[in-house]
């Protein structure tokens, strides 16, 4: 153990080992074994039709867990994503209806989501990276300052006459046949990925992860580079809230209530270290396959909705333990 | 941007009496200021926030936020978390409904025996979650938020599962009425409950040796071992003294509502933290005193009933609650930093 932790910082730069091999591949393997167990109880669970409704689920999932990924790589959180979907999900369908509900409105719709997450996150990054207060407690603050509003605005009801092309073109709509959230997830991943290697924001959030103070020294102005963290959290949970306004068609304000621990679950199971500056955007989509496989396959078997709540609590236990060694120091 | 205001006004006074009021401000005084101004805005704007029905409904409120409060207080000291603590009241809420309804069928007229085995089981429970807790924060070194988020994640999903989120009727009726609708020298019993259960804290903290060991581990884990403090045994000790309090919770509060609820709770984890916080507990651990801890609880009492008599809406009082709480941090933070340059 002591051994790994040593090299662990370079551990991309050393050649792989086989057990580094079966370290990467644990996860896929899981996924495949889950599948696998749930398609002898329930043939249903691998036909094709299935496979592809797991990939449009795991989608939405991943793009929060993406979000969430941004922040938790700093060592930070964010507790308010949730209720920030649920948030953007009413003010959006309520500017595109109050702008006629025509295609056009949509973009209306996007503005008004861009600015309210961006304005949420802006608040978090400012009081966590600027005044210093502990991110878990500001984002618990802000989350429930968001849910008032989110369950306030629209009266609590669901807003209903969005533009039909909004559910037609971003959640039935498909290219190649692939249906569009999945190529939506897939650019957000491409970008984030190109993002945190290839860009000086990037690496910043890895060095910042790593050793805040390290970071300091090293000359990156991190206030910036944290609260554009939290900003780009923010405005994925948005896209994310979008998406599900898409699919859902009308906005909802209990839409985003248990997405904060979904997003932040995908995220650990699939390996993003918690206070460490460890992890990517892989990782988060890796468990967002793994806990949407998971809960399609309890969905089919029929399992009770509560006793899933359940598992999930238990998965994080255990994926935390699982990827706690390589971590130790 | 208040506060930003306040501290200016504070740097440019003389420097001694700045430093007073520094000192007075993080030794406890901020959340002195804020319980003297809601109580004399509320009385102000609100007279009917003097009847004494009305006073002893707040301290109701008070007893019921208190000692989860202190629970949250003794993990936060020892360096933690605990998001669980409303998941546990729910579920010990559960727990003491099912054990008087099944008591009372099997053993009927034995009431005061069904009342007290159903507290005995359901601090078992809480002391059971807070054993799993420390257990896996220490054993693994795993993040204590993690660990108590999924511990609220399975503790919900129980209790939602066995009762369907249906309350849980059968509730003994003497038990109603004297614990929870009970009183003694003119007080609720639910509030003599918290306020020994103060007591208790206040002495262990000052006067025991598990006190200071707590103190030492939530400070710095690796000094307090290397001292000789026991440090697995000291969280274990504090995770599970506060399933205990989130426990005696949950056994509380069905003697109020009169049945068992696993829907209860649910923003516990929020205003246990905010009360802890605004009571001056470090979110680094280390530093925490029970008192002001009770101070700042009763603030929030306070706010919430004032909301609650000039008819604030209720989804409304997260929006202050999340506020108060953003705002008394920025307000420590800011102070600290002063005090460092």
């Amino acid at each position: 153990m002591s051994m790994e932790a040593k090299t662990q910082p370079m551990a991309q730069l050393s050649g792989l080992s086989p057990r580094d091999v079966l370290r990467a591949a644990r996860l896929p393997i899981a996924i495949v074994v889950v599948l696998i167990l749930f398609g002898l109880v329930e043939p249903r669970v691998l036909s094709l039709g299935n496979f592809r409704n797991i990939a449009l689920q795991a989608s939405y999932l991943a793009i929060f867990a993406m979000a969430q990924t941004m922040v938790l790589l700093t060592r930070g959180f964010d507790l308010s994503l949730g209720y920030t979907v649920s948030l953007v999900s009413v003010a959006a369908s309520m500017a595109m209806v109050a702008m006629g509900g025509g295609d056009a409105s949509i973009l209306y719709g996007v503005g008004a989501a861009a600015l309210i997450a961006g304005a949420i996150g802006l608040a978090n990054g400012v009081l966590i990276a600027g005044i210093g207060i502990n991110p878990l407690v500001t984002t618990l603050g802000m989350a429930n300052m968001v849910l008032a509003f989110a369950s306030t605005i629209s009266g609590g009801f669901p807003v209903t006459g969005l533009p039909k092309s909004l559910t037609a073109e971003f959640a039935q709509g498909s290219l190649l046949s692939i249906p569009m959230p999945i190529w939506i997830a897939a650019l957000v991943f491409v970008l984030l990925f190109l993002v945190l290697k290839a860009t000086r924001f990037g690496r910043s959030l890895y060095i910042i992860g790593a050793n805040p103070r390290a970071a300091v020294a090293a000359g990156i102005r991190t206030v910036p580079v944290l609260v554009l963290a939290y900003v780009l959290c923010a405005l994925l949970a948005a896209l994310g809230a979008l998406l599900l306004t898409a699919r859902t068609g009308s906005g909802e304000p209990n839409l985003g209530g248990n997405l904060t621990l979904e997003a932040i679950a995908a995220a650990v199971v699939g390996g993003v270290r918690l206070a460490r500056g460890e992890g990517g955007v892989g990782a988060a989509v890796l468990g967002a396959l793994f806990v949407t496989v998971l809960s399609n396959g309890m969905n089919l078997v029929q399992i009770d909705g509560y006793l899933q709540q359940i598992c999930l609590g238990v998965i994080i236990i255990v994926s935390l333990i699982v990827n706690r060694d390589e971590a130790r120091r | 941007m208040s506060s930003e205001t306040a501290t200016m006004t504070v740097a440019n006074a003389p420097s001694h009496r700045a430093s007073r009021l520094d000192r007075f401000l993080m030794q406890g005084g901020i959340v002195i200021t804020f319980l003297v101004v809601a109580v004399v805005a509320t009385a102000l704007i609100e007279p009917r926030f003097l009847n004494r029905l009305n006073l002893l409904n707040v301290m109701r409120n008070f007893a019921l936020l208190l000692i989860p409060s202190l629970a949250q207080m003794l993990v936060m000291t020892a360096g933690g978390f605990d998001l669980s603590v409303g998941a546990v009241v729910a579920a010990t809420s559960v727990v003491t409904a099912a054990v008087m309804l099944v008591g009372n069928g099997y053993f009927p007229g034995m009431e005061l025996a069904v009342i007290i085995a159903s507290l005995v089981i359901a601090l078992g429970v809480g002391a059971l979650v807070g054993l799993v807790n420390a257990g896996l924060v220490s054993a693994f070194s795993l993040s204590p938020f993690m660990v108590t988020l999924a511990m609220m994640s399975v503790l919900m999903g129980i209790a939602l599962y066995f009762t369907q989120g249906i309350p849980i009727y059968g509730v003994t009726d003497s038990f109603v009425a004297n614990v929870g609708r009970g009183q003694f020298l003119g007080l609720p019993i639910v509030l003599w409950a918290a306020l020994g259960v103060l007591a208790a804290c206040i002495v262990m903290q000052r006067f025991t040796a598990l006190g200071r060991h707590i103190y030492a581990v939530g400070s710095d884990q690796r000094s307090a071992r290397l001292s000789g403090v026991a440090t697995g045994r000291t969280l274990i000790a504090a995770y599970m003294l506060a399933g205990l309090l989130a426990a005696l919770t949950g056994y509380l509060m069905t003697s109020r509502l009169g049945s068992g609820q696993s829907t209860i709770g649910g923003t516990l984890a929020l205003e246990t933290i905010a009360a802890a916080v605004i009571g001056g507990v470090s979110l680094r651990g280390g530093v925490g005193r029970a008192e002001l801890v009770a101070l700042a609880a009763l603030f929030l009492s306070v706010i919430a009933n004032a909301m609650n008599l000039v008819q604030v809406d209720s989804r409304y009082q997260t929006l202050v609650l999340g506020a108060v709480l953003i705002i008394a941090l920025a307000i420590e933070r800011l102070l600290l930093r002063k005090r460092q340059s």
